[in-house]
């Protein structure tokens, strides 16, 4: 009977955390990691340029995906919480060529991990580290490519979705914490085929956390980041189900140039697709440009890629994510992501 | 081969073969049961090999480096780092039992996914349900079975599986199946994520090995502790294979001995033919054959039974090995090392090493009759009336031959002691067989010479004498036979009673505490300490010894090292005797003992040091002396508990040695302890008359394969019996008609026939009897202690001994049963003709 209280009271502590409405964000101490979520990201995607004039796109992102939650039972070292991967991408927008690369580790000796002094995320060499002045180092590597970034947030961060949480299905759990810092000035180094370059740009960094948002019904999801010239930002998402439409529970988000974000309900904007690209990797198609509106802002913009091959294939988790321009009313430039084509995504 | 000899040889040899087709299909038979033995015992041999093999390979995968001994797990990131290391993974192994499938077993390897990926040598996630890193991670106690496993059990993903660890019960789920590679077949393989393997077997901070690739394999120095050792995983197979190569040699020279006996019957089976063929081979000579062609005409006749003998044995051996592959097995894993022999691996070069000894030893068996017929000269061939049996005279040659192969046989046990190889030991062991029969020709005269009243049976007795050409290679077969049985026998009953004086001396606790799946997978698990002290509080308890044993490196290899507390009551039998001394050195600094086949193996003896790497570093302990001890070939050093706590700082037991103040309270305090400890047989409990009898279960499974040995020769020899009676009777054809023409009646024939069937009954019995207890000795003195480093005091079955006789004189009447009755239904007008 003791061991059956005992196990029960492990079972109670031993389960994830759901991301419900009134999460008080704080700063910095929210950019650290949420243990108790099962999967929680951080991602930077950005356009940069170089002294010689060329455009580059580049993402880099770490996940972690909770294995067993925080104050489950093993003390072996080798007993894995999370699995800790990362991806870098880098977009040679002149050449036309996409690159990317997948890092995976147990991190049973601290080689990979999440949130030691400085650190809020590491794989071997590849890290993301808080600066003093409320930046971020960011460093990938890898097959002659690499980047070793500083950004500087040039507005606060945008929280998104309502009362806290970021909603992805029907029910109480099925959402996220999601915030972003939607502008940040960055500047370094970034290597093609071990010839390094000074760069500078804009990127975008996006900090989500969540225990089981999607629901079975759901495949995936397009996501849009938008940095419009004039100094304002759009993040938009569609939640994607199996019968090929598109969940209510999709929204966005627009950032005026002070930098307050304005919550746009899955009824404010529509999203169409008007070109397709077939993978010739995945066998997957995707819709590659888009019409953007949201009557509310008078927005009417038009989305197409400049390199059409920005899949990220990666077996079980293939998607796209790369570079996109923004034309139209008004102009600008951003990063779309789009999952679930080649396989549905699961366990998210 | 011409084409006109070809002719011949299809007229002559393939014709007489088509008429004689009992005999030829009895010589091929005898052939092909030689051939078929060694081919099994070979094939038995060389999956077991495979099998271990495979062990390592699924292991250490593609690694070409692999670090083991007791790895401290912080050790695997500076090993990861070295320059020039392109793949580095962990890896922690251990065995459970299954008690819901009794005898079964998993050897569980803990990987790391996220670094095997370039040693991996199965799939993990076939079936159903496909690979998921986040379910391998998650589950505790999940584990990937083999399909073939899931199979055989009918398991499948899903399925729970309660194991044995460390007489701990423990749940393991299955949560893949796995899928080796072609070349890698192990069935009891499975893999489970490393966290859950050191959890599983509660190994947390240690590691079994790290698998590594490294770009220069053979130079690689890499900074590691003492204790542990860095060797291309290869060299690992190779010392196991090193480790049974005496036990394989030891069953395939016994598998060769049933050939050797039907070698005497193809020679028999070919000089018949000789002597019945003399006036062909007259026509033939004066017809222009030369002597060569004569002689092929012979050996290919010999070809001819060799050729079907090893065609029959390679088609009998295959099944023949499926008999014999699990008691190899058990034998290899309760004397050396786990294995389980899922797969059968038949090599070409088996078969052909198979049929090449058919068909070699055919020929070499024919080699001299087919030289007589050669050397016929064609005049006297075609005379009538003059027979073989002038050759006779040969006898005496025949006896110098057989005490030189007597003195070689000395000669070669005396090198095989002294200066090895110890292959000496089967030479010699041989060169005793065949000096023995050599004097086959000399007991056929002697008893052949007895006259005795009864007509009958002196007529017996002069045709026993007078066919010495055609009875002394039966007898000679016969006795080998025999002398197989008896030696083998001999040496096996004074093992047997070495063991049990050694075991009453050795085994004086009155209850014995083990783990349970140590019975199944060898000693691994450990006792846990609150079962320990349980047995030590209990009222009925004197004291409690503890035993443990595992493998240190020693010279570039491993060997075993034994941990005992209490050795003191083991009451150890030293070599040389001086227990007193030995012991109190043993017990009280840094001294070991070690076996004597430890001794010969490393050749070290007392007063010699031994460099043991201790997690400490190198430390040197003095062989304070040397013990007999008959548990296994390999040897085994043996440290005193405080000396090894002192060096190693480790104090997990596997098995214990209970004494009570009274052996009656036994059964009692056993009782107890399972209701308290053991409610689902997690230990084996066995009292001291229980453990001697497993030991003794033990002991004969090991010798089960050489009864099959045995039996085959004995059969083989009871071919040659009839065989040879059936020759004779060919030959003396006339002389049987003759005899019946002058009034001999049917009855008489037959009787003449049993009779002389009697005496080759009785000359075997003598000489295999001789032979035998010959033989005996140097499988006992010699093979024995040069391959094993055994001392058995010599003992003889005399009941077994004195009823050989009695068991042989009635098989060979029963060979004489058809022959005596086709004798006596000889037609006395067609035998007569030629008179």
């Amino acid at each position: 009977m003791m061991s059956r209280a005992a196990s029960l009271f492990v079972l109670l502590l031993a389960s994830w955390r759901l991301a419900l409405p009134g999460w008080h964000y704080r700063f910095p101490e929210d950019h650290g990691v949420h243990r108790a979520f099962k999967t929680e990201w951080w991602y930077f995607t950005g356009r940069l340029r170089a002294g010689s004039g060329k455009t580059y796109g580049y993402q880099a992102t770490f996940f972690r995906e909770g294995v067993r939650p925080p104050g489950s039972p093993g003390t072996s070292r080798f007993l894995a919480d999370d699995i800790k991967f990362a991806h870098f991408a880098v977009t040679d927008v002149d050449a036309g060529r996409f690159f990317f690369l997948q890092k995976t580790s147990r991190g049973a000796f601290g080689e990979a991990g999440f949130g030691d002094s400085g650190r809020l995320a590491w794989i071997e060499g590849w890290s993301l580290a808080e600066t003093r002045d409320g930046g971020f180092a960011l460093k990938a590597d890898g097959e002659g490519k690499a980047v070793d970034l500083l950004l500087k947030p040039e507005k606060g961060f945008v929280i998104h979705g309502a009362n806290g949480v970021s909603q992805k299905a029907e029910g109480a759990g099925h959402a996220s914490c999601y915030y972003s810092s939607t502008r940040l000035g960055t500047t370094g180094r970034l290597s093609i085929n071990g010839k390094s370059e000074a760069v500078a740009g804009e990127s975008w960094f996006d900090h989500e956390w969540a225990t089981n948002s999607l629901t079975p019904a759901q495949i995936g999801w397009n996501w849009f980041s938008i940095q419009l010239d004039d100094g304002t930002e759009l993040m938009l998402y569609q939640m994607r189900t199996r019968n090929g439409g598109i969940d209510p529970n999709s929204s966005g988000t627009f950032v005026l140039k002070n930098g307050s974000g304005e919550y746009l309900a899955r009824d404010a904007y529509s999203l169409t697709p008007t070109a397709f690209w077939k993978s010739g990797r995945t066998g997957a198609t995707y819709p590659i440009a888009w019409k953007v509106s949201v009557p509310s802002l008078g927005l009417e913009l038009e989305t197409s890629t400049p390199v059409k091959e920005q899949e990220l294939a990666l077996g079980s988790i293939t998607y796209w994510e790369g570079l996109i321009e923004v034309r139209g009313k008004r102009t600008g430039h951003g990063y779309m992501e789009l999952t679930g084509y080649a396989k549905p995504l699961g366990g998210m | 081969m011409t084409s006109q000899l070809f002719v011949l040889f299809r007229r002559q040899v393939l014709r007489d073969a088509m008429r004689h087709k009992v005999l030829a299909a009895l010589n091929i038979l005898s052939v092909g049961l030689g051939v078929g033995l060694y081919l099994a015992i070979q094939i038995a041999n060389h999956s077991a090999n495979r099998a271990l093999a495979a062990g390592v390979d699924v292991v250490a995968g593609k690694a070409n480096l692999e670090v083991r001994g007791d790895i401290p797990e912080a050790l695997f990131p500076s090993l990861a780092g070295l320059p020039g290391v392109s793949g580095c993974t962990p890896v922690v192994e251990g065995v459970v039992t299954l008690p819901d499938y009794p005898g079964e077993y998993l050897r569980i390897l803990g990987v790391d996914m996220f670094t095997n990926e370039p040693f991996r040598t199965f799939d993990i996630g076939s079936g159903e349900r496909p690979f998921e890193l986040e379910r391998w991670l998650a589950q505790p106690g999940g584990v990937a079975v083999s399909v073939e496993f899931a199979r055989k059990h009918g398991l499948k993903a899903g399925d729970r599986l309660r194991a044995l660890v460390n007489s701990r019960r423990k749940d393991l789920e299955i949560n893949f199946l796995l899928d080796p590679e072609a070349a890698v077949t192990m069935d009891h393989v499975a893999a489970m994520d490393i966290g859950w393997a050191q959890e599983l077997f509660g190994v947390q901070g240690k590691l079994s090995s790290v698998q590594m690739i490294v770009s220069n394999p053979q130079e690689a120095k890499l900074p590691l502790p003492p204790g542990l050792t860095a060797a291309p995983p290869a060299q690992r197979s190779f010392q196991v294979q090193k480790m049974l190569s005496a036990f394989e040699l030891n069953l395939t020279a016994l598998s060769l001995v049933s050939l050797f006996v039907g070698m005497f019957l193809i020679h028999n089976t070919v000089s018949a033919s000789v002597a019945r063929r003399r006036v062909e081979i007259g026509i033939l000579r004066s017809l222009g054959a030369s002597r060569n062609e004569v002689r092929l005409l012979f050996l290919g006749e010999a070809f001819l039974f060799g050729a079907g003998g090893s065609i029959v044995g390679i088609a009998g051996g295959v099944l023949l090995s499926n008999l014999l592959v699990g008691s190899v097995a058990k034998t290899i894993s309760s004397l050396y090392v786990l294995v389980s022999i899922d797969r059968f691996f038949v090599s070409p070069a088996h078969l052909l090493a198979a049929a090449g000894f058919g068909l070699a030893a055919s020929l070499a068996a024919a080699w001299h009759p087919a030289n007589e017929a050669a050397a016929t000269d064609p005049v006297r061939a075609l005379s009538m009336g003059i027979r073989m049996e002038e050759k006779a005279a040969r006898v005496n040659l025949w006896v110098v031959a057989g005490f030189l192969s007597l003195a070689l046989a000395c000669a070669a046990s005396w090198l095989a002691l002294k200066t090895g190889p110890p292959l000496l030991g089967f030479v010699a062991a041989f060169l005793v067989l065949f000096g023995f029969v050599c004097f086959s020709p000399l007991l056929i005269r002697m008893l052949g010479g007895a006259a005795p009243k009864e007509v009958v049976l002196r007529l017996a007795a002069e045709n026993f004498r007078r066919s010495i050409h055609r009875n002394s290679p039966t007898v000679a077969a016969l006795s080998a036979a025999i002398a197989l049985v008896i030696g083998v026998s001999i040496m096996i009953f004074s093992f047997r009673n070495t063991v049990d004086v050694w075991m009453n001396r050795g085994f004086a606790a009155d209850l014995f505490v083990t783990p349970a799946s140590n019975e199944t997978i060898g000693l691994e698990a450990f006792v846990p300490p609150e079962a320990i002290s349980f047995l030590e509080k209990q009222p009925e308890t004197l004291a409690v010894d503890t035993f443990r044993e595992l493998r240190v490196p020693l010279g570039g290899e491993t060997a075993p090292l034994g941990v005992v507390k209490g050795a003191d009551r083991r009451n150890l039998p030293f070599v040389g005797g001086g227990r007193k001394a030995k012991m109190a050195k043993f017990f009280g600094g840094d001294y070991v003992v070690v076996t004597e086949s430890f001794a010969r193996r490393w050749r070290k003896g007392e007063g010699d040091r031994l460099s043991l790497a201790t997690p400490g570093g190198p430390k040197e302990f003095e062989i304070a002396g040397v013990y007999y001890d008959y548990t296994r070939d390999e040897g085994l050093i043996m440290i005193d508990r405080k000396a090894f706590e002192r060096y190693w700082k480790d104090a997990r037991v596997q098995s214990l040695a209970l004494y009570l103040r009274d052996r009656g309270m036994a059964e009692g305090l056993a009782e107890r302890f399972r209701r308290r400890f053991s409610a689902q047989g997690e230990f084996a409990v066995y009292s001291n008359r229980a453990l001697k009898q497993r030991a003794f279960q033990v002991f004969d499974q090991t010798f089960a394969v050489t009864y099959v040995l045995r039996a085959i020769a004995v059969i083989v020899a009871a071919l040659g019996i009839f065989l040879s009676l059936t020759t004779v009777i060919t030959e003396r054809e006339r002389e049987i008609g003759v005899f019946r023409a002058v009034g001999g009646s049917r009855r008489q024939v037959g009787g003449m026939i049993f009779a002389e069937a009697g005496f080759i009954g009785v000359a075997a019995s003598v000489l295999g009897l001789a032979a035998g207890c010959s033989l005996a000795l140097v499988l006992t003195f010699v093979v024995n202690k040069a391959f094993f480093g055994w001392t058995i005091s010599l003992q003889f079955p005399w009941p077994l001994l004195a009823a050989t006789p009695f068991w042989i004189v009635p098989a060979s009447l029963l060979a004489a049963w058809v022959p005596a009755l086709r004798a006596s239904r000889i037609p006395i007008a067609a035998a007569v003709r030629a008179e």
